[in-house]
């Protein structure tokens, strides 16, 4: 047993030789950095004991029941706004996302002149890079000069009068709609190339039969779709959790706090970390954070699985 | 009437095509607003104003030669008229900015803050030169005004500007600057608002007094300050002089000023009968001081204190909807040649005035400022913020992290893709994992990881390439290994087999068979760690210092700092955005399948 399996290893050399570089890379700038801020969770690290790095007084659960049960801790400035917000937000803009990309993936799958271009055309915002994204709309958003107002308000008269889009609950929108913005393109090329992939005679079938164009889609694209929006749906939920980007630079242009309907997890892990100096604490958020999306995805799989059984 | 089954489906058809447009329009609409935006000035831009806007065509300076008439404006424009019909000869324009002008026998010279002076003939407007100014703390976007004068051997040019005190020499047979006058004296810190030559002296009218400085070494002969001359804080926006005394022409009145007792000797504002206090410009026509106000123009005789106010050859322009035009003009240009007054004043309009009758007997119209499109603010972008040096930073930490990504991943992919060794589904689990791991969680232990190696090994990690480059390689390398097992699963292992059998050891296979078939597999993916690099913020933000700074860490900064200039926030945006752009566009096939060949596949 022993040797067959120094066999194997002999066998498969060339393998590890070629990943062995990057298992050092990741082990060092990986796995190492992961462990300690597991292991820095539970020590009382800022800017006192930052010196003593890993030899920083140990603190058990404290910095976790700062997080979660103490109401005082200035550490809970905002952050049960910010985990209210990065729900709603995650869950909006995931949504939204593949959605609208489905949508038009449907409208450029057509058979049409100059299709090519369209989905050309249609890529450009997913070009334009975060940090663009957040200082644009930030730009766009704002409440006298800002075009959204001016096309709204202005010109086709749909408000009453100038809303404020950075102050109080319209902020929720002021962060979904970039980020939709931004990512859908990615959802509709992914969509668009599993389209191409069903085969057309399910459509001629259907055809025959007399089916609408809203049957054939819930009843063959959809589910034959299944793979690729089931993926999206989990990278959606993972990336706009940990969304930073876009609102770190629509508020405040880039310094300021983006307020308790626009804060997110990552801003205010991000804020208590290196504004205020509270490494421990941040390492902690980001643990609970961890599991949080562990148990996430670990649902999403077996849901995930069960669908995929139930289909065969 | 019922519709045919095609006919429904056409119309359906059709309905979706609009819907689709649409939709691409309000797609690529930020994008389209922010690159407009970016060419307009910050003013335009905070009063909502959507066209680009004209710059104002202000007349500044006239002047009548034989039967030819010039009109120059303020935003550069030179207008040549025949002086009896009123028709408009010749139009050109040098398109500046803080315009001042000064004719003399056979050449306009154009004071400005963007262009420096310039020589144009008057007779064709044809022969153009520049001369650059270039001094200590000039900035052209605060260059308020600029002022000229000239002794047929000279010009002497100087700035509205805060912190310039300095008076340049223009040698016109050398057509070069010969000196720097500077005028810092106990008046200091003043700004230079008029100039004018006379006699041995050079007189600098200032937001703090007057200045004289000898003409030939620009010593500093004499101060006056307007406390000490007895004046409200005031603007010297005109200088003249007439027999004897100085005349100030300000924004409470025209002073009279006795050079000889060094006195305020006479004060006329709209007391003693001028149309209003705020004066732009002063000439004498024999014992009769004309000025150009903000509504109007006055003919004081100073002997006999009678004063004739003319306002109404200045009334508004009809069907206008510039602003400029509905207020009543600010005259800012004079001219007096055989009993007529010519009156340059706001939005191009001039006017010839008979000084026995002060009666209209001629109007004239400048001809429209330029559009403004302001490229300006690119090299703004350039010189007030590093821009230049984050680009390069960006470049060097993408590029380089792009090429290490590529080579650690290629490599694992290929094992992946093909071994199935002890620990390869361990191995790619793990990669996986990572992807889902806050990318804070990484970065708080680096960062004191970071700063501890430095202080222990004296190695500096954070604010170098090195450090950057090798966070951002590792960081990259997972994802990299996930869209490559794609591409190295799609090429036939019938092919490995073959070269097997030809005696090829399993690295000659990989390095001559499976390596080519795998470039553009590779080009796409690189290119994507590339553009995802480009877009990092928060470890570039922490782990970067003023040397190694990325654009997005740059912008933020620049942005923090100049929280209301849109245009040049704008102007980044742009630059940051147009290089990804490029370049996604040209690569776009390959990236496209290189993306989806890993999610349709699941």
């Amino acid at each position: 047993m022993k040797k067959g399996f120094w066999n194997e290893i002999k066998k498969y050399r060339i393998a590890y030789y070629f990943v062995l570089p990057t298992f050092l890379a990741m082990l060092t700038l990986h796995i190492f950095p992961v462990f300690q801020a597991f292991y820095m969770a539970f020590l009382k690290l800022n800017q006192f004991t930052i010196s003593q790095y890993l030899m920083a007084p140990f603190v058990g659960f404290d910095n976790f029941y700062q997080i979660l049960f103490n109401p005082e801790s200035p550490i809970r400035i905002g952050l049960m706004e910010s985990v209210r917000n990065t729900i709603i937000y995650t869950i909006v803009v995931t949504i939204g996302t593949t959605a609208f990309g489905m949508l038009v993936a449907l409208m450029v799958n057509r058979k049409m002149r100059g299709q090519n271009i369209f989905r050309a055309l249609f890529l450009f915002p997913w070009v334009v890079p975060t940090y663009v994204t957040g200082l644009l709309w930030g730009f766009m958003w704002q409440k006298e000069i800002g075009v959204i107002n001016l096309v709204l308000v202005d010109w086709l008269k749909l408000l009453p009068s100038k809303p404020f889009w950075l102050l109080g609950p319209n902020t929720m929108w002021a962060i979904i709609i970039p980020t939709v913005w931004r990512y859908w393109p990615l959802s509709m090329l992914m969509l668009l190339a599993g389209m191409q992939s069903i085969p057309e005679e399910l459509y001629e079938a259907a055809e025959i039969d007399g089916a609408s164009g809203w049957r054939k889609f819930w009843s063959i694209t959809f589910p034959m779709l299944k793979p690729v929006w089931a993926i999206l749906l989990l990278f959606g939920l993972i990336y706009n959790t940990y969304s930073f980007n876009i609102v770190i630079m629509m508020f405040g242009f880039g310094a300021g706090y983006p307020g308790e309907w626009g804060d997110l997890m990552m801003t205010n892990i991000f804020r208590n970390t290196f504004q205020q100096w509270a490494f421990g604490v941040g390492a902690a958020a980001s643990v609970l954070l961890l599991i949080v999306m562990v148990v996430i995805v670990n649902f999403w799989f077996r849901f995930y699985q069960k669908a995929e059984q139930e289909s065969k | 009437m019922r519709l045919t089954y095609y006919m429904q489906q056409r119309i359906v058809k059709r309905l979706i095509d609009v819907v689709m447009v649409l939709l691409l329009i309000v797609t690529l609409f930020p994008i389209f607003w922010m690159v407009f935006s970016s060419f307009k000035s910050n003013t335009e831009i905070l009063l909502g104003q959507i066209p680009f806007g004209k710059a104002g065509n202000d007349v500044l300076y006239l002047e009548a030669r034989g039967r030819s008439l010039y009109a120059f404006t303020s935003d550069g424009g030179l207008n040549k008229f025949d002086i009896d019909s009123g028709a408009l000869l010749k139009h050109d324009s040098v398109k500046s900015l803080a315009t001042s002008f000064l004719a003399d026998d056979h050449n306009v010279w154009i004071g400005t803050s963007d262009k420096g002076l310039m020589q144009i003939s008057l007779d064709d407007f044809s022969k153009k030169r520049g001369f650059p100014v270039d001094i200590r703390g000039y900035d052209i976007n605060k260059v308020v005004s600029t002022s000229l004068a000239d002794d047929g051997k000279y010009i002497w040019m100087a700035f509205q500007q805060k912190d310039i005190e300095t008076v340049l020499k223009f040698d016109k047979s050398k057509r070069a600057f010969v000196g720097e006058y500077s005028f810092e004296s106990a008046l200091s810190p003043a700004q230079a608002t008029s100039l004018l030559r006379d006699g041995g002296l050079l007189w600098v009218g200032t937001n703090k007094g007057l200045v004289a400085l000898k003409a030939e070494n620009g010593e500093v002969f004499k101060t006056f300050s307007l406390g000490s001359l007895g004046l409200p804080p005031v603007d010297i926006r005109d200088l003249a002089k007439h027999s004897g005394s100085l005349f100030f022409a300000t924004t409470r009145g025209v002073f009279e000023f006795s050079m000889s007792t060094g006195r305020i000797e006479k004060t006329l504002d709209s007391k003693s009968g001028l149309i209003s206090d705020r004066v732009n410009r002063i000439i004498f026509s024999g014992n009769t001081l004309i000025a150009a106000t903000n509504s109007g123009v006055s003919a004081l005789d100073l002997q006999k204190g009678t004063v004739r106010n003319f306002e109404a050859a200045f009334s508004p322009v009809e069907g206008s909807k510039d602003m400029n035009k509905l207020v009543k003009a600010d005259v800012f240009g004079l001219f007096e040649k055989d009993g007529r007054l010519l009156c340059g004043a706001s939005s191009g309009r001039i006017s010839k005035i008979g000084l026995g009758s002060f009666a209209v007997e001629k109007t004239y119209t400048a001809r429209d400022g330029h559009t403004v499109v302001r490229w300006r603010n690119y090299v703004d972008l350039w010189k007030n913020i590093n821009f230049g040096l984050y680009l390069r930073n960006s470049l060097i930490i993408c590029g380089i992290t792009m090429v290490l990504a590529m080579i650690f991943a290629t490599l694992a992919a290929y094992a992946l893709a093909r071994f199935n060794f002890p620990g390869s589904n361990f191995f790619s689990i793990g990669v996986l994992a990572t992807q889902m791991i806050p990318a804070i969680m990484y970065l708080i232990p680096l960062y004191i990881m970071f700063t501890k190696f430095t202080l222990l090994t004296g190695v500096p990690m954070k604010g170098t390439y090195f450090g950057m480059i090798m966070v951002y390689s590792a960081f990259f390398i997972p994802f990299s290994i996930w869209i490559l097992r794609g591409f190295f699963a799609a090429i036939p292992v019938e092919l490995e087999e073959a070269a097997r059998i030809d005696g090829c050891s399993p690295f000659q296979v990989f390095w001559y068979i499976v390596l080519p078939l795998a470039v553009p597999g590779i080009i796409a993916t690189g290119i994507y760690v590339f553009l995802t690099a480009w877009d990092e913020l928060m470890f570039a933000w922490v782990l970067t210092n003023a040397d190694t700074m990325t654009i997005p860490v740059g912008i933020r900064l620049f942005v923090g700092n100049y929280q209301n200039r849109f245009d040049l926030m704008m102007a980044a945006a742009t630059v940051a955005t147009i290089p990804v752009m490029v370049l996604f566009f040209l690569l776009q096939k390959h990236i496209v399948k290189g993306l989806t060949a890993g999610a349709v596949k699941g």
